[in-house]
């Protein structure tokens, strides 16, 4: 076991290498680049435009400036922002609380919702409920997430009003109200909206995933033993049916916890939430190259780790699979 | 009820009219207080006017930080910091124009209540031009020998030779005392947080959330400014932000384009502001061959463009637009027709817009060698520089995503297929269009026919009218493409008006060498100019103060914005 943790983790080290090769190459060759956007300014002479391009390092060859990049990286220096000029550090760590905490909270509630449903989905299947689950689980992955959106903020904060104060519903953006003072309330209100849109998308995945490997578990021999045996059937299904069922789901699970770094770029774009969706778009709209690699290097390093969690995680709960 | 009959009720009725109108002849009177939101939808990258290259920096920039000379609404210039704007009558420029002495107003603060004197233009100039400050515009500030202080109240700034633009250097001043060593420029907190003279301060900046200022109690104007707090909130995109406005949450918007207009004109309590800009959407002809790799401008007489070369060929395109039917129909009347480079501002040289007239062109291309094709393209046949039987076809390029530009694509291949001018599009996104020499990009190279994108000249036009006009400014491997004149022209009339224009001191001289300067360009068409755009922000009418301007950025007065009760 632990020699196989060995391997798989040197094994990571040249592939994030390679990935960051792969990435620099190809983040350079596209046209443009982070002196674009000062193209347009007639304050700049094209000399300026060659001092900057100078001092922001960008005349040198592409191999030259990927070794300087990896050479500071590996010394634990992760550069500057060419554009707000703060470090790269700095950047991430102001949006990462912000896109953890939406995340992790549609993540709690993905997880308290799908799971008992897609489980009874499955344990009284052709029921009405299991109709209307798979309805809605189709529904949920079918619809337009940016739409979806859209739509709630129509609905609860452009038409719907508060009968009392006759604002808007629910806020239709932000993580709380600019110029009031701290109160819980405020940040759940502001949070509705934004893990709806989230909760939608995620939730029918994992839904359809726990029906269908409820349904393959429930039909096995060692579910019908217990029930012959005059198990309960609480007992059958949360003891023998659904320790099992849940394993797939495990993987599906720790293969998706790098978005609660990556973000989730369409609803922090509806909501104005300031997560790291935003933050990546924007430095990929603006060529800044060093903000680019440092969110794009941890990312796949999250990816990376996280897989090997599955397996790892799958391999602890399940007796049958033993890593050599 | 009989009673209230009577003549009494008459006046009564008339006083309780009156009542009635005291509170709101009251809101006509500024008063302090209260606080105005600000929409914008770019996260500005920091807050060093010397670093900041993009617009929405220094629109927040501008609430905090001051300098010498600013400028109106009407492009005129104005003192700022200064006591008066210097000029040879005050004695404030010298003869030779090389020398300038601005006096500043007395008794000058910082926010933080620390005197802010000549030493802090003084550091200004060294900051900027220390290397590697990272200081992003140097010019100008690069021809200055030394800034002197005789007295902490008056910067004597001496240049090495006469720079035509001096009133526009100086528009930020930097505190010597909060800011650090220039060498590290790019690392001062006050990139994030700069202390400054104008009438607020920065208080707060939330990253992707919101920036936060904060009334200076120590602003010049003891009353001023009205609002005690300006938050700048960062939203994800203009439809947020139009969103916002209607449910009131936001008091203005900044930066419309033209559609957003229609669908917030009808919205009550929202007022769009649109001052005639001096952005101009244009489109750059190539004068020279397209196969040459930036060619110098010799090499342009000897290989010009096959087509865009002959003068007959550009004449026939602009009458074959008809420019007042784009500013109407993609437009909504909110932009006027184009006539040339300097069409605003005090520089202003007014000329008549181009007619419409298909007949004519026609006519033009005839006579130019271009006769009429089997499918409607016109072919040459006796033309200038083009091969018997090359088509008349002409690639356009401008940015994507664009959709007013994508559809005036449109009308201006039907106004071309309309007088036998084949136009097709190649549309590459914006950086790929404004990329550097060394990255390669066709318009530095010069490998284009037709460009269609919006630049403007500053306040003061020398160095846009110089930089995209003047033959020495054509981007070539001897110069490092440095320079932007991409349509390759070269009129040596012009180049003696425009050297002349940035020679002498005098406004009224200057203001009349460009206009003989625009009378080339007019003539000659280098750019053909379609429509010039207004600066579109939409706001509140619980805001009141608001003065749009073109020249600056929008809360260039916000000391005297205030709001309703």
């Amino acid at each position: 076991m632990s020699r196989y943790l060995l391997r798989r983790l040197m094994q990571s080290g040249p592939l994030l290498v390679l990935i960051s090769v792969a990435v620099f190459v190809l983040i350079n060759i596209v046209p443009g680049g982070p002196t674009a956007a000062y193209e347009n300014n007639p304050r700049l002479t094209s000399q300026d435009l060659a001092r900057i391009e100078h001092e922001l390092g960008l005349d040198q060859p592409i191999h030259v400036r990927y070794l300087h990049w990896l050479g500071a990286l590996l010394r634990g220096d992760w550069g500057y922002s060419l554009v707000s000029r703060r470090p790269v550090l700095t950047e991430i760590g102001e949006r990462l609380p912000n896109t953890i905490y939406l995340l992790g909270v549609t993540f709690l509630v993905t997880m308290a919702l799908a799971i008992p449903a897609g489980m009874l989905s499955a344990v009284r299947q052709y029921s009405l409920f299991d109709h209307a689950t798979t309805t809605l689980a189709f529904m949920g992955q079918s619809v337009p997430i940016f739409w979806f959106g859209l739509v709630l903020i129509i609905v609860f904060h452009v038409t719907l009003r508060n009968p009392l104060t006759g604002t808007p519903l629910l806020p239709g953006g932000g993580m709380y109200t600019l110029g009031a003072p701290f109160s819980v309330g405020d940040r759940i209100v502001h949070l509705l909206l934004p893990v709806a849109m989230l909760t939608l998308a995620t939730a029918a995945q994992y839904v359809r995933y726990m029906r269908a490997s409820m349904l393959e578990v429930i039909h096995e021999d060692y579910i019908r033993t217990a029930r012959a045996k005059g198990a309960a059937d609480r007992r059958v299904i949360w003891t023998h049916a659904f320790k099992n069922a849940a394993l797939p789901l495990v993987t599906i699970v720790a293969l998706d916890l790098p978005t609660l770094f990556s973000g989730a770029l369409f609803t922090e774009t509806i909501f104005s939430w300031p997560g790291m969706g935003r933050l990546f778009f924007d430095s990929a709209l603006r060529f800044d190259y060093a903000l680019l690699m440092g969110i794009i290097i941890v990312n796949a390093a999250l990816i990376i780790f996280s897989n090997l969690a599955a397996d790892l995680v799958y391999g602890a709960l399940d007796p049958r699979i033993r890593y050599v | 009820m009989r009673d209230l009959r009577g003549p009494g009720t008459v006046w009564l009725v008339a006083l309780a009219i009156i009542a009635a109108a005291f509170p709101a002849a009251s809101q006509q009177v500024p008063h302090r207080g209260g606080a105005v939101t600000i929409a914008l939808y770019q996260e500005p990258e920091l807050l060093n006017p010397y670093l900041a290259t993009q617009t929405a920096s220094s629109e927040v920039i501008i609430l905090t930080v001051e300098g010498l000379v600013a400028v109106n609404d009407k492009g005129e210039y104005y003192p700022q910091l200064a006591a008066e704007l210097p000029t040879g009558a005050n004695g404030g420029v010298s003869p030779d124009g090389k020398t300038i002495t601005y006096r500043l107003r007395p008794g000058l603060t910082w926010a933080d209540g620390r005197p802010l004197t000549c030493d802090d233009v003084k550091f200004t100039w060294e900051a900027i031009v220390t290397p590697k400050s990272g200081a992003v515009a140097t010019s100008g500030f690069d021809q200055i020998q030394a800034v002197d202080c005789p007295t902490p109240q008056t910067a004597v700034v001496r240049y090495k030779d006469y720079y035509a633009p001096f009133l526009s250097r100086f528009r930020w001043i930097l505190p010597r005392h909060a800011t650090g060593d220039p060498v590290g420029m790019t690392r001062w907190e006050y990139n994030r947080k700069p202390l400054g003279s104008g009438p607020f301060k920065i208080a707060e900046w939330a990253s992707a959330d919101h920036i936060t200022l904060v009334r200076n109690e120590h602003y010049r104007v003891k009353e001023q400014p009205y609002l005690d707090r300006v938050i700048i909130r960062i939203v994800p995109s203009r439809e947020v932000g139009k969103q916002l406005l209607r449910t009131g949450d936001v008091d203005i918007v900044w930066d419309l384009v033209e559609s957003d207009v229609p669908e917030l004109r009808g919205v009550s309590g929202v007022r769009i502001s649109s001052p005639p800009g001096p952005d101009a959407e244009r489109l750059v002809l190539n004068l020279a061959d397209p196969a040459l790799d930036g060619p110098p401008a010799e090499a342009v007489k000897q290989h010009p463009h096959p087509v865009l070369g002959d003068p007959r060929v550009r004449e026939a395109i602009e009458l074959g637009i008809n420019k007042r039917e784009i500013t109407s129909k993609l437009l909504y009347g909110l932009a006027t027709i184009g006539t040339n480079e300097l069409h605003i501002g005090w520089a202003r040289c007014a000329t008549p817009p181009s007619s419409y007239n298909p007949a004519k062109a026609r006519r033009l291309l005839e006579e130019a060698g271009w006769v009429s094709g089997s499918d409607g393209v016109r072919v040459a046949k006796g033309a200038r520089y083009a091969k018997d039987g090359a088509r008349l076809r002409l690639k356009i390029q401008t940015t994507t995503g664009n959709k007013l530009r994508e559809q005036a694509e449109q009308l201006l291949i039907e106004y071309m297929r309309a007088i036998g001018i084949e136009f097709y599009i190649e549309n590459v996104p914006s950086p790929v269009l404004f990329g550097s020499w060394s990255s390669g990009a066709f318009r530095k190279h010069g490998r284009f026919d037709v460009l269609m994108y919006t630049t403007n000249p500053d306040v003061d036009p020398h160095s846009q009218v110089e930089g995209y006009f003047a033959s020495w400014n054509m981007p070539t491997a001897d110069n490092g493409g440095t320079g932007y004149n991409y349509a390759r022209y070269q009129n040596p009339q012009f180049d003696a008006d425009i050297k002349r224009a940035g020679s002498v001191p005098d406004l009224t001289a200057r203001r009349v060498a460009y206009c003989d300067a625009m009378k080339q360009l007019v003539q000659d068409r280098p750019h053909i100019y379609l429509y010039d755009r207004a600066r579109l922000h939409a706001y509140r009418d619980r805001l009141a103060g608001w003065a749009g301007t073109p020249w600056e950025n929008m809360a260039w007065n916000a000391q005297g914005w205030w709001v309703g009760r």
